[in-house]
């Protein structure tokens, strides 16, 4: 037992000394994202160490390692982290509700648009500075389409016709994500354009007619002409059979645009490759326009005035617009009408985004702090409508049974109505 | 002629077992030296210009040796305090036949990782040890340990007792039987569990994620620095994959003989 102990001591003493951290007084730790921005963040900390004074302890993590890090550290009451990127969509409601965000009282959101902010905003204040938005666009062919004379899908019936018809043995008409939970998000935009919601003012409305119809028209699409194995296929898989060649059309964030571009990544060519505003459903025309990252302080944070000199600077218009250079879609609205920084931008990007920044929704999921079991619930009936080309008999009493269930969890969590 | 025909059947069934098994390994092989575009072509290349591109990202972009030294030595001294501690539990065990405590430690192994890492992140952050391989060290015991007592102990149960009381008859003490007559005849059970028990630490996620940061983070952590959002770039990841997988590999190569005679170690007693 004393020998155990003093290996214990002996070791602790001797590894603790040499990595423990040293106590500085102007020193803040920050958690960061595997995400372009977080590269550009992290790459002028240097700079802004010089500036401030303030040394910056950054760590930089995978989406879901980062969210995993993040609840713990804030769950046990005693996290050291000062400044972390996060995803509003997906963390905020559970965040928010823990109060693990502290709200941004000072900070100026006059530059971003009211429905980021929105999204954002707790009990009457913000408490993310959003950072970067997507929306759901259409990636197309240029190529194939004009060789079977088609023009760009404008609507749901083309987008149906055109898929049909692009459907060849080796090269699907359609792709979309089939993986129950992960399409979730791209079903999205099919829904409201049919005139569904997934959530109406805190209680869940996906059983809908509309919502019911927008489900099984993905169903039938994605079933019909989408790649082999698709009710196994998230963006990791789409993206890849795209850059290869082997999909014509294909719904997805805007996010891609780069990826499908670069010829880096791909042996397509940019000049092949196009990009569209979503097409227009029988009810509306308003696909998702999501902030996807914001970055936020923690209310655990000892250092709050550091934290705050910070957040400024990693959301500046400098950075941001440096940001736009290298086709990352930053929420700002200022950047957006820069005509030098728009220049350097993509011009497929910056008109669909005009088309969203008037006509988005700004969820793409529901919106609540069990936003990944209400996904898991909705992923369900993603498959039976795949697997049934959207025709399955079950499909209303499956949407009306994951209402109840989702509504449950909203109630548990005390967020039903709200 | 019979016989020739059973042998093409044998000989067929182990060729398609061994490809099962060898091919992830051969493609990830093959697209750790593959450009982007190469990896998602379709049809697969197999012929295709090679490129180091990959493995240049993995150790000189990012700081794959750091991560390479961080898993070594957390490894390294989570098997010696297991080892430290579980050989002579295990032996107590053996000639005990403590088996309720033998289950207890089983029972730390089934429990599901994440219920001791809220403990554990509020103990260590209190003390100071973020960051720094105490806590993986520790955390990495749990791992390590149980592997260490269950093995040994069925090994230390195959060892005739008769030695034991031959020696005690000469007056030997137990410390002086455990450690001079029964350690050094439980050499290939030893093996088997630093192996199996190296590995387990090499390769655990959960733990490592928590309790490690920046300037501790293992290679498993590490692999994920090849997945950014909307993008992942399958070159480094397939490279650096390989790169993980390299040391356990080799380990269990050399040691393979002792692992498996090891595992069924008193699974049959004669």
């Amino acid at each position: 037992m004393r020998t155990t102990l003093k290996f214990g001591l002996a070791l602790a003493l001797g590894l603790g000394m040499s990595g423990g951290a040293m106590a500085q007084t102007k020193e803040i730790r920050v958690l960061l994202a595997n995400h372009p921005y977080g590269d550009i963040l992290k790459a002028a900390i240097p700079q802004f160490e010089q500036q401030s004074g303030i040394k910056v302890n950054v760590e930089s993590l995978q989406e879901s390692q980062l969210t995993t890090k993040l609840t713990t550290e804030f769950a046990t009451n005693s996290s050291s982290v000062d400044v972390f990127m996060t995803r509003p969509l997906q963390d905020g409601k559970l965040f928010a509700k823990n109060k693990w965000y502290e709200p941004l009282t000072g900070y100026d959101f006059s530059d971003y648009p009211a429905n980021t902010v929105s999204i954002v905003t707790y009990e009457g204040k913000p408490n993310i500075v959003p950072l970067v938005t997507e929306w759901q666009v259409l990636f197309y062919r240029k190529d194939l389409l004009a060789a079977a004379g088609i023009k760009v899908p404008t609507n749901f019936d083309e987008l149906a016709a055109a898929a049909e018809k692009l459907n060849t043995g080796g090269v699907a008409g359609l792709a979309s994500r089939g993986k129950g939970a992960a399409a979730v998000t791209q079903l999205s935009s099919y829904v409201y354009n049919f005139g569904g919601q997934y959530l109406d003012k805190g209680v869940a409305v996906f059983d809908t007619k509309e919502a019911v119809d927008g489900i099984r028209y993905y169903g039938k699409l994605v079933g019909s002409y989408g790649p082999r194995g698709v009710t196994s296929m998230s963006w990791e898989n789409i993206l890849p059979l795209f850059q290869a060649g082997r999909v014509a059309m294909w719904t997805d964030a805007s996010v891609f645009y780069g990826q499908i571009t670069d010829p880096a990544k791909t042996s397509l060519g940019a000049d092949k490759v196009g990009i569209a505003n979503f097409p227009a459903g029988p009810k509306a025309h308003s696909p998702f326009y999501a902030t996807s990252w914001g970055i936020a302080m923690a209310s655990q944070s000892k250092k709050k005035d550091l934290a705050k000199t910070f957040v400024d600077w990693a959301t500046s218009k400098e950075l941001a617009a440096k940001a736009m250079g290298a086709n990352i879609t930053m929420a700002r609205t200022s950047v957006w009408e820069d005509p030098a920084v728009v220049a350097k931008v993509d011009p497929g990007l910056v008109e669909t985004r005009a088309f969203v920044a008037k006509n988005g929704t700004p969820t793409d999921r529901p919106f609540m702090s069990a936003v990944g079991e209400a996904r898991d619930l909705i992923g369900e009936i993603v498959l039976e409508s795949i697997n049934t080309k959207g025709a399955s008999p079950q499909i209303d009493d499956m949407a009306k049974e994951r209402v109840a269930k989702v509504n449950t969890l909203l109630r548990d969590t005390g967020e039903y109505g709200q | 002629m019979r016989k020739l025909g059973l042998g093409i059947v044998f000989y067929g069934a182990v060729a398609l077992l061994v490809a099962i098994v060898l091919l992830p390994f051969l493609w990830m092989l093959l697209s750790s030296l593959k450009t982007q575009v190469d990896i998602v072509a379709w049809p697969p290349k197999f012929v295709f210009s090679p490129t180091v591109q990959n493995y240049y990202k993995v150790f000189e972009e990012q700081d794959f040796i750091r991560y390479f030294i961080n898993s070594t030595v957390v490894a390294f001294f989570a098997v010696g305090v297991s080892l430290l501690l579980g050989l002579p539990a295990a032996y107590s065990i053996a000639r005990f036949s403590q088996r309720r405590l033998a289950l207890v430690i089983l029972l730390a192994r089934l429990m599901p990782g994440i219920s001791f890492l809220m403990p554990w992140y509020i103990i260590f952050s209190r003390l100071g040890l973020m960051d720094t391989y105490v806590a993986l060290v520790l955390s990495h015991v749990l791992i390590a340990l149980p592997i260490v007592v269950w093995i040994m102990s069925s090994y230390f149960e195959t060892i005739p007792i008769e030695l034991e009381e031959s020696a005690m008859v000469d007056g030997a003490s137990r410390n002086y039987i455990f450690l001079k007559i029964i350690l050094p005849l439980s050499g290939p059970g030893i093996i088997t569990a630093t192996t199996l028990a190296f590995i387990f630490s090499w390769n655990n996620f959960l733990f490592s994620q928590v309790l490690s940061m920046e300037k501790t983070r293992t290679l498993p952590i590490a692999v994920f620095n090849f997945l950014s959002y909307a993008d992942i770039d399958w070159g480094g990841v397939m490279a650096a994959s390989v790169t993980i997988m390299a040391p356990a590999l080799i380990l269990t190569m050399v040691f393979q003989r002792y692992v498996v005679s090891g595992l069924t170690m008193g699974a049959v007693k004669g």
